[in-house]
């Protein structure tokens, strides 16, 4: 609803926004970090989208990958360790008209972060979720995280990690109300481009896991993988990820995988000896949060005071006459 | 009584009447009709309740769907939920006799009536338990609102409560966008003002913590301290000015009001404005409302600027200032209510007859119902030819002509079938049009008009149709006539059931045509005239079978009605002529109404039948040439029949899908990145920004190949995690180690 005739006129002065305009300063990462991937697929993503940069936010956690905001150009939170979810959900609820991204890491997420992310996926708000996974405590120096693999080495474990890890996909696919899972890996530009693409654009809370390398402290830990594009699978739908001809040459296993299809979801998401990538789930159909909520009325500061005195006056006591 | 065939062919054929009986001293009705006597005793669609409360999903109800819904949830299955079942269904035929009487109320005033008046003439015992299962059911009514019989209100009632809904919904969410919209614009001069002095003084900061604080702050200590931080206002005098009028004006807009609790349907405040019996005055409105509606576009235009900081006035001011009436679109138009303007056919004369062409030409949002109760014209009045239905059908026909205007036909029997449609005629982006035949009012019948409005239906006297154009783009999309009974049929058949002269059971199905519908017209009586069966049965036939066959089949045959009269007693009467010409007609604009939605269409048929001619003769040479080749050829064991191999289905085209050609990678002596694999990792670039850069993806590449040295090169597509950068052969053969850089190239050509 608008003033549409001349709403072409009204809004076009906007002068179109360019890749560097959502540049904000140097990152402080290690040179060969993965998070530099993320974040140019991001940047891309902006500037293919013409985001308006005071229409968007970036909430994060504590971690390398937390620093995600800082390079951002446009609105953000770097907040408390495992609780970038809450904030984002409350941003989301008051500012309805901003798009939520959220950068967590493996840390921030999966560990200290874990309930938050488990009802986040619940509440299926709408918002663009990147699981920074390095598996691996970056920030604070090579740390096991729930991701890291059994028998990594690590300052905590030297001996190598204890337990089996945790897998972010099989978790998420999990839970209730699960609308969007995908999976991608940093050191496939194009197919990350294309899997954030479509997170962003579902109308709902889109988790995307990014296997992410860490050089610093895992230097050769996605080696195996990376080395070899037969270690990637490809899930390719008409309804899915759809691959270019160079792709397709690079990366020649692919299934073609329904995303409406949650049980195959699940079969793929623990699949140990390939790493699935593209999207696993997707349910447009999953009501969100804030729109199940639907508040009748807008919470200004005079309905805000008339409720809360309306709640006080029951407890009133009238003197006696 | 016996009469000779001559009588019968000449009463037919020139309507003179020498011995026969008129029909109309004898209480005669259709045949089909005679279940009918007495509606209140039966379950059907009325009476309706039009259900209040927005939450309720549909807001029109039949009492019966109330009370099987009500018995559904109350009453135990089987025999223990018998006597609830039976009470609540004595009560709703006490209801349904309530409307018939016009008793007014909603349905909980209605039921109690009819409740005591059932208590009361019981006996004690049976009152008591009456009394009991009567209240435990009523607690569980699943919905209430006002009730309304089929009388000469009921159509415009029902469309009124339906736009009602309509203008509610709009108002509601109006209000919801216009709500945020001023809380956001105040929230800019809010924002402002806290940054300044004056938000900052001990007092205002006093003021911001509420009542009854005490003296654990020190106002003046945090003022002095909170000062210090505090700026000039940064919203312009002109912003400032421009933002409080178009607060203003999205407060002053008088077109939606807040729905209020307990509020009376009829007394919406704004929504009287919106309602109109006449399209002149519904026009004069909307005229008048056209520049306040100008204003609050304009207010929401520089509100959604404003609140995204988007306003320049170097440019807006002048845009916004030039926003006029011929600005206004569709979508503008929508976001204001619609009109609805209520009238009767005979209303619609001269000036009003233009107005209302215009208005559905106009594309505007105008819901006009044209109501009638006389389809059939004066006999008297047209010897010649009978024109029935016809300005209300012609005014639905033309407005389909033009293409952008909803038409509902219908009668006031379908309104509870129909009741969605007419709620998408309201919604709908432009101008609707609801033709509805109310039933005949009573001087020129017997009947009630819930009857009559049926049989216009049953006949195709009146038929229902639905043309809507937010459907798609085509007629088949966008026309309806499903709606009608049997609407594959000329005319609907019915079974009539009942026992002749002997006492023997009858069963026989029959035709509710247009001159059965005739004969429910006291005006019309003269054209039948009843006669006894015996003796002329070669020469009598039914109604239906002779309107359907040709002059020369009929010969010298006498079409017959089956009516019955008072005392439900089958009678045989003969037709004038000059119906029959009626039904005849009456039957082709079905025919073209059929064909419009897609039944017997006779485009379609004639397409159908070339392209069967041509499949068959194609099949037939294909066969022809198969065959001479199996002449010719041997026969192997499991061959698959000649002529089977002919008529399969075409197998289908394995999918063709040409394997796109990749990209031949440059020659290896080349040095080049594969920049779409690049991860954007800094690692190339660190080594040398020059040599290697970021392009608009932020993706490397070789920006200047002269810009660094051939050591450089494979050192980069050493560290490269990805091994996407590619040396080539060194460019400057003087480059000292080259041998052993060469050799570590090697690995990335
Ligand atoms: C409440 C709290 N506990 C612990 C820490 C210490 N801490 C900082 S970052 C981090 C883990 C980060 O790992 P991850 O989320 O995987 O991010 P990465 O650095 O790997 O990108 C921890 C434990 C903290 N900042 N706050
Ligand atoms: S420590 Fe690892 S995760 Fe952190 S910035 Fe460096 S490479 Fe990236
Ligand atoms: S080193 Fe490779 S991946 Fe990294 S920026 Fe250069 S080309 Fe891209
Ligand atoms: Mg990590």
């Amino acid at each position: 609803m608008s003033v549409s005739a001349p709403r072409c006129l009204l809004w076009s002065n906007d002068e179109p926004v360019v890749l560097d305009d959502y540049v904000s300063e140097e990152p402080r990462w290690c040179t060969g970090c993965g998070d530099l991937a993320i974040l140019a697929a991001v940047q891309r993503l902006c500037r293919d989208e013409q985001l308006a940069r005071e229409k968007i936010v970036f909430v994060s956690g504590i971690g390398c990958s937390s620093r995600f905001p800082h390079y951002m150009n446009t609105y953000g939170f770097h907040g408390l360790h495992g609780r970038a979810l809450p904030v984002a959900e409350g941003i989301r609820i008051k500012r309805p008209d901003l798009h939520v991204f959220v950068n967590t890491g493996d840390g921030d997420c999966c560990s200290i972060g874990a309930a938050h992310w488990i009802h986040a996926i619940r509440y299926n708000m709408n918002m663009t979720v990147l699981l920074h996974d390095n598996e691996i405590y970056g920030l604070t120096k090579k740390q096991v995280s729930p991701t890291s693999p059994k028998g990594l080495a690590s300052n905590t474990t030297p001996r190598g990690a204890y337990l089996d890890s945790l897998n972010p996909m099989e978790t998420t696919l999990g839970v209730a109300n699960v609308s969007f899972a995908a999976q991608a890996v940093d050191w496939a530009p194009g197919l990350l481009y294309d899997i954030i693409s479509k997170a962003y654009k579902h109308p709902g809370c889109s988790f995307v896991r990014v296997l992410q390398r860490c050089p610093e402290y895992l230097p050769e830990h996605f080696d195996h993988w990376m080395d070899d594009p037969d270690q990637l699978l490809l899930l390719t739908h008409e309804d899915g990820m759809q691959v270019t001809p160079d792709l397709a040459r690079i990366y020649k296993q692919q299934e073609i995988h329904d995303p409406m299809d949650l049980n195959r979801a699940r079969e793929i998401a623990s699949m140990k000896d390939r790493i699935p990538v593209g999207i696993l789930y997707r349910n447009e159909q999953v009501p969100c949060y804030e729109d199940v909520l639907n508040p009748a009325g807008l919470f200004t500061p005079e309905v805000v005071r008339t409720n809360i005195e309306a709640e006080l006056d029951k407890f009133t006591v009238w003197p006696a006459s | 009584m016996n009469v000779s065939i001559k009588q019968l062919i000449r009463f037919h054929v020139t309507g003179e009447n020498a011995d026969e009986q008129q029909m109309d001293d004898r209480g005669l009705r259709p045949a089909l009709l005679a279940p009918y006597r007495d509606l209140t005793s039966l379950r059907y669609d009325y009476p309706l309740i039009l259900v209040q409360g927005e939450r309720e999903e549909t807001s029109v109800r039949s009492l019966s769907s109330i009370v099987d819904e009500l018995l559904q949830e109350t009453a135990p299955h089987g025999i223990e939920g018998e006597r609830m079942r039976k009470h609540c269904f004595r009560l709703e035929t006490r209801i349904r006799a309530l409307a018939t009487r016009q008793v007014q109320g909603s349905l909980a005033e209605l039921w109690d009536i009819a409740a005591l008046e059932l208590v009361s003439e019981s006996d004690e015992e049976t009152a008591w338990s009456l009394t009991k299962e009567l209240n435990h059911a009523r607690q569980r009514v699943p919905a209430n609102g006002t009730v309304v019989d089929c009388d000469e209100k009921v159509t415009s009632v029902l469309l009124e409560h339906l736009w009602r809904r309509t203008y509610r919904a709009r108002s509601h969410d109006a209000l919801k966008r216009l709500d945020q919209l001023s809380a956001q614009l105040s929230q800019i001069l809010e924002a402002d003002f806290q940054t300044t002095r004056a938000a900052r003084t001990p007092e205002s900061l006093k003021g911001s913590m509420g009542a009854g604080v005490d003296d654990t702050f020190d106002f003046v200590a945090l003022s002095d301290m909170l000062e210090k931080g505090a700026r000039n206002s940064s919203v312009t005098e002109r912003r400032r000015q421009r933002i409080s009028a178009a607060l203003a004006a999205l407060q002053a807009q008088p077109f939606f009001v807040p729905e209020s609790e307990g509020q009376n349907e009829s007394d919406d405040g704004a929504a009287r404005d919106f309602v109109f019996s006449s399209c002149t005055d519904a026009w004069h409105a909307f005229e008048a409302h056209t520049p306040a509606k100008i204003e609050l576009l304009k207010a929401i235009a520089t509100a959604e600027l404003e609140i995204d900081n988007r306003y320049d006035e170097s440019e807006h001011d002048e845009l916004l200032a030039g926003f006029s009436e011929a600005s206004l679109t569709q979508e503008d138009l929508d976001f204001f209510p619609s009109y609805l303007i209520c009238m009767h056919i005979e209303a619609c004369q001269g000036s009003e007859k233009a107005k209302l062409i215009e208005l559905l030409c106009s594309g505007l949002p105008m819901k006009v119902l044209v109501e009638t109760d006389d389809i059939l014209a004066e006999p008297s009045l047209c010897e010649g030819q009978f024109t029935f239905g016809a300005r209300s059908q012609q005014l639905a026909t033309m407005t389909i002509g033009l293409n952008n205007a909803f038409v509902l036909q219908t009668t006031s029997s379908c309104l509870y079938q129909t009741r969605d449609r007419i709620e998408c005629g309201l919604t709908y982006e432009g101008p609707a049009l609801f033709s509805v035949y109310a039933g005949s009012h009573t001087n020129i019948t017997d009947l009630p008009r819930y009857l009559t409005a049926a049989s216009a239906t049953q006949s195709r006297a009146f038929p229902t149709f639905t043309y809507d154009p937010a459907l798609g783009a085509d007629q088949a999309t966008r026309f309806d006539v499903d709606d009608n009974p049997q609407a594959q049929t000329d005319w609907p058949l019915q079974n009539l059931a009942y026992e002749d002269e002997d006492l023997q059971r009858v069963s026989q199905d029959i035709t509710f045509t247009f001159v059965e519908f005739a004969a429910c017209d006291t005006r019309y009586a003269r054209f039948f005239a009843t006669v006894a069966n015996q003796g002329s049965e070669d020469v009598l036939v039914p109604c239906g079978e002779y309107v359907t066959s040709s002059e020369g089949e009929n010969g010298n045959k006498v079409p017959f009605v089956l009516m019955v009269d008072a005392e439900d007693v089958l009678q045989t009467c003969i037709v004038d002529d000059k119906l029959i010409q009626a039904a005849r007609r009456c039957r082709e604009m079905w025919h073209s109404l059929q064909e419009l939605g897609g039944i017997h269409n006779s485009h379609a048929m004639r397409l159908l039948e070339l392209e069967r001619n041509e499949w068959e003769q194609e099949k037939e040479r294909e066969i022809e040439q198969l065959k001479l080749q199996a002449d010719t050829a041997p026969i192997e064991p499991g061959d698959q029949p000649i002529v089977d191999q002919v008529s399969a289905p075409p197998q289908d085209a394995p999918a063709a899908d040409p394997e796109p050609v990749p990209e031949e990678p440059p020659s290896s002596d080349e040095a080049y990145i594969e920049t779409p694999r690049c991860t954007t990792c800094d690692e190339c670039t660190d080594l040398n920004g020059k040599l290697f850069a970021y392009d608009e993806n932020k993706q490397a590449y070789i920006a200047d190949i002269t810009a660094g040295s051939y050591r450089e090169l494979v050192e980069a597509a050493e560290i490269c995690q990805v091994a996407i950068i590619h040396p080539g052969k060194p460019l400057n053969q003087a480059e000292v180690g080259l041998s052993d850089l060469i050799e570590r190239a090697e690995e990335f050509s």
